[in-house]
């Protein structure tokens, strides 16, 4: 070694800083090195020196391509905690660890890879963790897993779960919230709100009621008979609906809307209200809560042309109101058809239900119930 | 369904239609159906009905499709009566019938045959149908002289006609009472969709449409009539005009769709022109409205541009109408009197302005397909239609949460247990326990792939999927299963109360049950005719659904 080395040494580091500045986790092959013009071009012995000194003092980490070899950047101060190791099984364990960076390093892994004894790894990681360089956690997707990770870092999303988990368990509450937030927010923007107020002059004694389609006109003393019948079948719910109908309801609005909002749109509009501070939520995150939406039958996409818009479906019978309550139905008419409204529709023994089986239409308590 | 019958009661549910509205012939069908129409009628009616009135009733109904005229042919199922043609045309050919040009003259033989024995059919139709009292422009001349108020008829011709000819035998329609019924469901779907007064256009699109439309579903049987093959080959299609013709002059078409400003709205977008019907894609629910965009993504100029606001004398007083939708969006009708009848160009783009809607719904109720022109797509429509029932039943049984794992599952195919929880946001015991039940109740199916050969559980991934064609088949089933049920119930009702029936099944005693029975014999006869209605509307509704996935 000659005295240009440790100058060298510290001249390629800086180089090697330097180049990768924009992006800390540029990978540096022999190439790429020679190319920093700090060892004379061809010199591949010095160069192999240094790269040698270089990751024995733990500033460059070697990472294996496809394509062969190369070497990561590690900042001084990290390289300095390899300094506090004291055992070999230490430095393995650690080496390991800091190479799984925020995705962590579960225990059996580290076992496997490094082929110890249980009691050694078990007693390299307490030291570690009694030096503060390593931390336990658990990911989400597997919370029975042992999981190591640097003191120094944060777990990866993926192993959190992403916004959508508060201590490994999933938030459920803190998404049915936003899944509302996101609702008002689609309802609002992409419906009219007709409040249904009449003026003095229109009030007729010949109300016509929501909820009856006029296939052609008809009068209303013959429709509201066939009212009548209605309700019959669909147990009471429709004489609620009909009470309703003449508040506040949504209209669509003209085709050709271009307004819709867009998932763009829709996380501005989270974060300007700020209902999830300190949970930034990204467009992604939204995204996610559109898709559950729009598979749950609240939402529809609705394309214009590249413009991507969500609106909320059935929405003259949607819930009018912007903010719903826990508990609140989305719809105030909810859709029903023959199968919904029998008994047998929801009924668990309905396979083994026929005439002279263990149960039969005849004796159903089900239908006593409904009957009643 | 004697007791309905005696009754009067309709079967019914949410059954828009008004049997006193001239301006639709079909009204009736859906009591035919149900077998309680005509004593339906007549039980309301006081006075006694006149011959003439029976007459003119029935050739409107001939005129319209509902009833057809039989002939001896109709007795023959479809498939005999093609062999016993083709038997005929054989004799033609004494030769035999080999070789690629003999066989093509046999098979037009055969054809114009048919074709012949459709057009016989359709023979009393036909001269009902030139009478020109059911053109569509008198039925407006009518509609506008009386307000669709009469259900008189302004000439008897229709009626004399029938009358000279005493022996025609009728029947029911069943394919046209299908058509009728089939959109009764569609309109019921856009009033539960978009809303009330685009239903009503719906209705009078549907009505002066399905004119031309015969039967739901045609298999290689179906014999047609040339302009019945004519339009199954093209397709069917309506012009605006047509529509508004068809509208019922009472409905008020400014209401029922909120106000934006205009900037907010592209025209290219919603005139958007498309040519060709949606592609269906298995059993996909969604995705037809992109299919027909990338069919025309490369013309965006195809739009139509007849869809201006018309400018006009009404232009002026257009800003102060524009203010009182904003007020009142769900008015009445009528609500104009004082300003007199919006103009027939106003009205006509109101009413657009419905269609279109309909036409960007994802359902895609209607389409717009050429210039002032719209169709409807039965087919995709009606898939889709199944699939909102599906819907409908899954998030009945299973709650939102059923729902949202089914519709994951029918967009994505196969999915294992980790992908899933992660994409519906639910915790993953949460989803094993929907999936189970849903499994159990046939909605879902489960696939094992073993990792390795001694198929441990653990080494085993497992695959929930939807199999669609099974599920439409299996609610089907159980349709079907559940209506028994409803009336093996009501038997086990009525023996239950045999002995109210002992006493009313007398002749003195029925008809006056309220005067002649006993006040807890005649509450318990009022108990059992509840639970005859609940159980018989509930097999109308059940059968309403075995329509939609079968017959429709």
């Amino acid at each position: 070694m000659d005295d240009q080395t440790p100058s060298l040494k510290a001249q390629l580091y800086a180089a090697c800083e330097e180049a990768c500045s924009g992006d800390p986790d540029r990978l540096f092959t022999q190439e790429d090195l020679t190319a920093l013009d700090v060892i004379p071009p061809k010199d591949i012995k010095k160069l192999l020196q240094l790269i040698q000194i270089l990751t024995n003092e733990r500033l460059f980490a070697p990472v294996h391509l496809h394509s062969g070899l190369a070497w990561r950047l590690r900042p001084e101060a990290e390289a300095a905690k390899y300094k506090q190791l004291t055992s070999h099984d230490q430095v393995l364990v650690y080496e390991i660890i800091d190479a799984a960076g925020a995705e962590g390093a579960w225990q059996q892994d580290i076992k496997r890879r490094l082929n110890v004894q249980d009691n050694a790894l078990r007693k390299a990681l307490k030291e570690l963790e009694t030096k503060r360089l390593v931390v336990q956690f658990t990911t989400v997707e597997n919370i029975s897993k042992k999981m190591w990770i640097k003191a120094n870092i944060k777990p990866s999303s993926r192993a959190t779960g992403g916004p959508w988990y508060t201590d490994q368990f999933l938030d459920e509450a803190f998404i049915e919230a936003l899944q509302s937030v996101v609702m008002s927010f689609i309802k609002n923007r992409g419906s009219y709100l007709s409040k249904g107020e009449r003026s003095a002059r229109s009030v007729s004694p010949v109300l016509p009621k929501k909820g009856v389609i006029n296939g052609a006109a008809s009068e209303a003393a013959i429709k509201s008979k066939k009212r009548t019948a209605d309700a019959i079948s669909k147990d009471d719910a429709p004489v609620v609906a009909s009470a309703k109908t003449r508040k506040t309801i949504r209209l669509p609005l003209p085709a050709g809307y271009m307004e819709y909002p867009t998932t763009e749109e829709i996380t501005a509009g989270i974060q300007a209200a700020e209902v999830a501070k300190g949970q930034p939520l990204k467009q992604e995150h939204v995204q996610e809560l559109i898709d559950v939406l729009v598979w749950d039958n609240r939402v529809e996409e609705i394309r214009m042309g590249n413009r991507i818009g969500y609106r909320a479906v059935r929405i003259s019978k949607q819930n009018p109101s912007l903010y719903s309550k826990p508990g609140d139905e989305d719809f105030w008419e909810s859709r029903s058809n023959g199968l919904t409204t029998v008994p047998c529709g929801k009924c668990p023994v309905s396979d083994l239900c026929e005439e002279g089986g263990p149960v039969w239409a005849g004796g159903c308590e089900y239908f006593d119930q409904w009957l009643a | 369904m004697n007791g309905n019958q005696s009754n009067g009661h309709d079967l019914e549910n949410g059954d828009p239609d008004d049997p006193d509205d001239p301006d639709d012939p079909f009204d009736d069908d859906a009591h035919y159906v149900n077998g309680n129409g005509a004593g339906h009628g007549i039980a309301d009616d006081s006075k006694p009905i006149e011959a003439d009135e029976v007459y003119d009733t029935m050739a409107q109904l001939i005129a319209a499709g509902v009833v057809e005229s039989v002939s001896t042919t109709m007795l023959q199922s479809p498939q005999d009566l093609k062999a016993s043609v083709e038997q005929e045309c054989t004799k033609e050919f004494p030769n035999g019938v080999r070789g690629a040009k003999v066989t093509s003259e046999f098979d037009m033989m055969v054809k114009s045959q048919l074709k012949a024995i459709g057009a016989e059919r359709a023979s009393t139709k036909r001269k009902l149908q030139e009478s020109a009292l059911y053109e569509p422009s008198n039925i407006k001349r009518r509609k506008l002289a009386n307000w669709g108020m009469s259900n008189g008829f302004a000439g008897d011709s229709g009626g004399s006609i029938l009358r000279d000819e005493p022996n025609t035998v009728v029947r029911l329609n069943f394919d046209k009472c299908l058509v009728e019924l089939r959109n009764q469901k569609l309109i019921e779907h856009a009033e539960d969709f978009v809303g009330e007064t685009t239903a009503q256009v719906f209705a009078a699109l549907l009505a002066s449409l399905c004119r031309k439309v015969y039967r739901c579903q045609h298999n290689q049987y179906t014999i047609m009539t040339e302009e019945e093959e004519e339009t199954y080959f093209t397709g069917v299609r309506v012009t605006t005009e047509d529509i508004f013709d068809h509208l019922c002059p009472s409905v008020d078409l400014s209401a029922g769709i909120g106000t934006a400003s205009e900037e907010d709205i592209d025209v290219r977008f919603a005139e958007k022109i498309r040519k060709y019907p949606p592609q269906v894609q298995g059993a996909r629910l969604n995705g037809t409205l992109d299919e027909g965009d990338e069919i025309l993504g490369s013309d965006d100029e195809d739009y139509d541009r007849t869809g201006d606001r018309p400018k006009g004398p009404y232009a002026n007083g257009h800003g102060h109408r524009q203010g009182s939708i904003t007020q009142n969006g769900t008015k009445l009708g009528g609500d104009y009197s004082g300003e007199g009848q919006p103009s027939r160009a106003e009205q006509i783009y109101q009413m657009r302005q419905h269609l279109l809607i309909l036409a960007e719904a994802k359902q895609q109720f209607v389409r717009h397909c050429g210039q002032n022109e719209w169709t409807v797509d039965f087919g995709p429509l009606i898939q889709q239609i199944r699939y909102v029932e599906l819907d409908t039943m899954i998030e009945d049984n299973f709650g939102r949460h059923g729902l949202r794992l089914t519709r994951i599952l029918r967009e994505k195919g196969k999915l294992d247990d980790k992908t899933l929880p992660a994409m519906a946001l639910m915790r993953k015991p949460d989803v094993h326990v929907k999936m189970a039940e849903m499994e159990m109740a046939g909605f879902l199916e489960v696939q094992e792939v073993p990792r390795d050969n001694n198929r441990a559980a653990n080494r085993t991934m497992f695959f929930w999927f939807f199999d669609e064609a099974r599920t439409l088949k299996r609610v089907l089933d159980n349709a079907y299963k559940s209506m028994v049920r409803c009336l093996e119930r009501l038997e086990v009702e009525r023996y239950k109360k045999r002995n109210v029936f002992s006493v009313t099944d007398r002749k003195d005693v029925r008809g006056q049950e309220e005067e002649k029975l006993r006040g807890d014999v005649y509450n318990e006869y009022l108990e059992y005719l509840d639970i005859e209605k609940k159980l018989l509307s509930q097999v109308s509704r059940l059968d309403d659904l075995v329509s939609v996935f079968q017959d429709f």
